[in-house]
């Protein structure tokens, strides 16, 4: 097989397309539904990759490949969703305020002990040694399995999303957001529901970070950076929070367009790609969070559909 | 000692968990400091991390009295440091001479992005978690904005080298001198300023009832550009310290933003008193621990921890109140 007409970066490009839109899903649930500004989506993404990374480079595992690596990921969605308990009980009777304060913080814990804890992570230098759990081939090859595998992966989230979105348990985390004193009034148990949402969110943001190690083959701190959180943010809110899809629009038009469209196909000066492109890239997803609350608060897809029992109940 | 004992014994009957917690903490820290030299703590704290109590002091004034969470006041700080080495470098002027005009163009700044975007929010009926989204938003903008203005590289302010004063045996430069004397020049006038003032009572007024201050002749327009005029000077005057002490990078606010939002969130129930004491402490905290530890950054990791750890214990209490 011959993949000469692949261009490399369009691997790549597809891959953050893909990962963001997996990302934007679960913040979906936390930010759409149950109305909970998550800051810190890089920390438990991170922490998920660091935890695989750690375990399978510094382990001298008596196994071979795909087993050590199944063991590795495991253990970094596992960290990655007691992360999200232990932040989920920190912030769940917390206001806007103290979530920002929680999750951000968080972020900032993981960034702090990627960097000083370098005997194992590597620290500021970075750490080598992870590789694909298998060969097929070429380097392009494995990269373009790996995609395969991470769209399956974002597939089964948009999955259970759509699934939720049709249970009691959706409803109960519409309703919390809505309104928790009410819902806790009626008996619903909002404090278990938020933990159980971030510990689940937690650990699918562990996996998507897990698959982009080993796409990178190296684990760098400066991928700790608010940049992840705000392109998560911004596909998320520009396709619609309220929406099933809205994450998925959102993470096809920003991150499609510059980690694309912009990288491989405008014909821009070859130096602008340095540093003015990357700063450039930023400052529209900055302002497009403005522009987008300010005028169009529910995103292209708009209000939320209603599934057919709450149809029923309340006419449409 | 009498009446410290009264007070004490009355907070904790109110909210015994925090006072446990956060007497925990003090004692932690007072033990770190000792071990580092309480001297060498109290001088290098106080010094070094002055424009982290003149950031809070700013960010405090917008929180209590608008209500909102303005992620993007860490870019007021940048910029403030920006505008202060762009003067410096490019016209000569002296470092004194710029702290000036480097915070009104902050200020200026500052009411510009109420004008532009906190307004019309408020305006549009914006929800509180859509305006801290906002406002993170905006935060990004400009600090990547900025990059195209003033340029990628981290930038230096073009000083003299700083004459070292010995104070209780631990040397110290005179910009951080001058920063912590600006600091309590200026808390100290806030402080009249809003207690005191007509002004100070317009401002208040407003922060406890919109409507009514409104009704009693208040302009709120006025009082409330002055409000984020006024903070905004604050955080020009903080990122410019920041910036003669270390560099001027597009990051410098940002890193700085963790620490004066949970300086006012634990001590803004307080008032600005309550803020510019935790801020100081913090301050002293931060270089006790570093003095000890084997890297300044477990300095921040302990006081990040420990302030998220005492605003989850102070929460409890308030999670039966809410709006049904």
């Amino acid at each position: 097989m011959t993949l000469d007409w692949l261009d490399a970066f369009l691997i790549t490009g597809v891959f953050s397309v893909v990962m963001i839109a997996g990302l934007g899903l679960l913040l979906h649930l936390q930010l759409g539904l149950a109305r909970i500004a998550n800051f810190g989506v890089v920390g438990f993404w991170g922490i998920g990759m660091y935890a695989y990374g750690v375990l399978y480079v510094k382990v001298d595992w008596p196994f071979g490949d795909p087993w050590a690596f199944i063991v590795a990921a495991l253990f970094g969605v596992v960290v990655a969703g007691l992360a999200g308990l232990l932040v989920g009980w920190l912030i769940a009777d917390l206001d806007e305020d103290g979530v920002l304060v929680g999750t951000l913080g968080f972020a900032t814990v993981v960034f702090i002990l990627a960097t000083t804890e370098d005997d194992l992570t590597g620290g500021a230098l970075g750490m080598g040694g992870l590789r694909f759990p298998y060969n097929i081939g070429s380097v392009k090859a494995n990269e373009l399995l790996w995609l395969v595998i991470l769209t399956a992966i974002v597939a089964l989230i948009l999955l259970y999303v759509w699934k939720v979105h049709r249970s009691p348990y959706g409803r109960l985390l519409i309703a919390v957001g809505a309104n928790e004193p009410l819902a806790q009034s009626l008996g619903k148990p909002a404090f278990r529901t938020k933990l159980w949402l971030f510990v689940v969110g937690s650990a699918g943001m562990g996996l998507l970070g897990v698959m982009y190690g080993v796409l990178e083959r190296f684990l760098e701190t400066s991928n700790l950076g608010v940049d992840l959180t705000l392109a998560a943010m911004v596909a998320l809110v520009l396709g619609g929070t309220a929406r099933i899809w809205g994450a998925v629009v959102g993470a096809v038009l920003t991150i499609g367009f510059f980690d694309i469209v912009v990288q491989s196909y405008l014909p821009l000066p070859k130096e602008w790609y340095q540093q003015a492109i990357p700063v450039l890239r930023e400052m529209v997803f900055g302002a497009a969070l403005i522009v987008v609350l300010l005028f169009r608060p529910l995103g292209i897809l708009g209000d939320m559909r209603r599934d057919k029992l709450m149809r029923s109940m309340h006419g449409d | 000692m009498n009446r410290l004992a009264a007070w004490f014994s009355g907070l904790r009957q109110r909210d015994p968990a925090s006072t446990v917690v956060g007497s925990i903490i003090v004692v932690i820290l007072f033990v770190l400091a000792l071990r580092a030299g309480i001297n060498k703590a109290l001088v290098i704290g106080l010094t070094e991390h002055a424009p982290l109590v003149l950031a809070s002091i700013g960010f405090a004034l917008l929180y209590r009295l608008t209500g909102l969470i303005n992620v993007a006041y860490a870019e007021t700080i940048t910029l403030g440091a920006y505008f202060g080495v762009w003067m410096n470098t490019t016209f000569g002027l002296n470092f004194y001479a710029v702290l000036l005009p480097a915070g009104i163009l902050a200020g200026l700044i500052s009411v510009a992005t109420y004008f532009g975007i906190f307004r019309p929010a408020k305006r549009f009926n914006v929800g509180a978690l859509e305006m801290i989204i906002m406002s993170f938003g905006l935060s990004i903008f400009l600090r990547y904005g900025l990059q195209f203005v003033f340029g990628y590289p981290v930038r230096f302010f073009d000083v003299p080298p700083p004459q070292t004063i010995r104070v209780l045996g631990v040397g110290v430069s005179t910009f951080r001198l001058l920063a912590i004397g600006s600091v309590l020049v200026l808390s100290l006038a806030l402080y009249f300023f809003i207690q005191r003032s007509r002004y100070g009572l317009q401002i208040r007024a407003l922060a406890s009832d919109e409507d009514l201050a409104q009704a009693s002749g208040i302009r709120p327009l006025a009082v409330t550009v002055m409000i984020w005029f006024i903070a905004g000077v604050a955080g020009g005057l903080a990122g410019a310290f920041y910036g003669v002490n270390s560099n001027v990078a597009p990051l410098l606010g940002w890193r700085q933003f963790l620490f004066f939002l949970l300086v006012v969130l634990v001590g803004g129930s307080r008032g600005l008193g309550g803020v510019i004491v935790t801020g100081l402490a913090a301050g002293v905290a931060l270089a006790a621990m570093s003095l000890q530890f084997s890297q300044t950054l477990y300095s921040q990791l302990f006081l990040i921890v420990a302030f998220i750890v005492l605003l989850k214990v102070r929460s409890r209490r308030l999670s039966e109140t809410g709006k049904v």
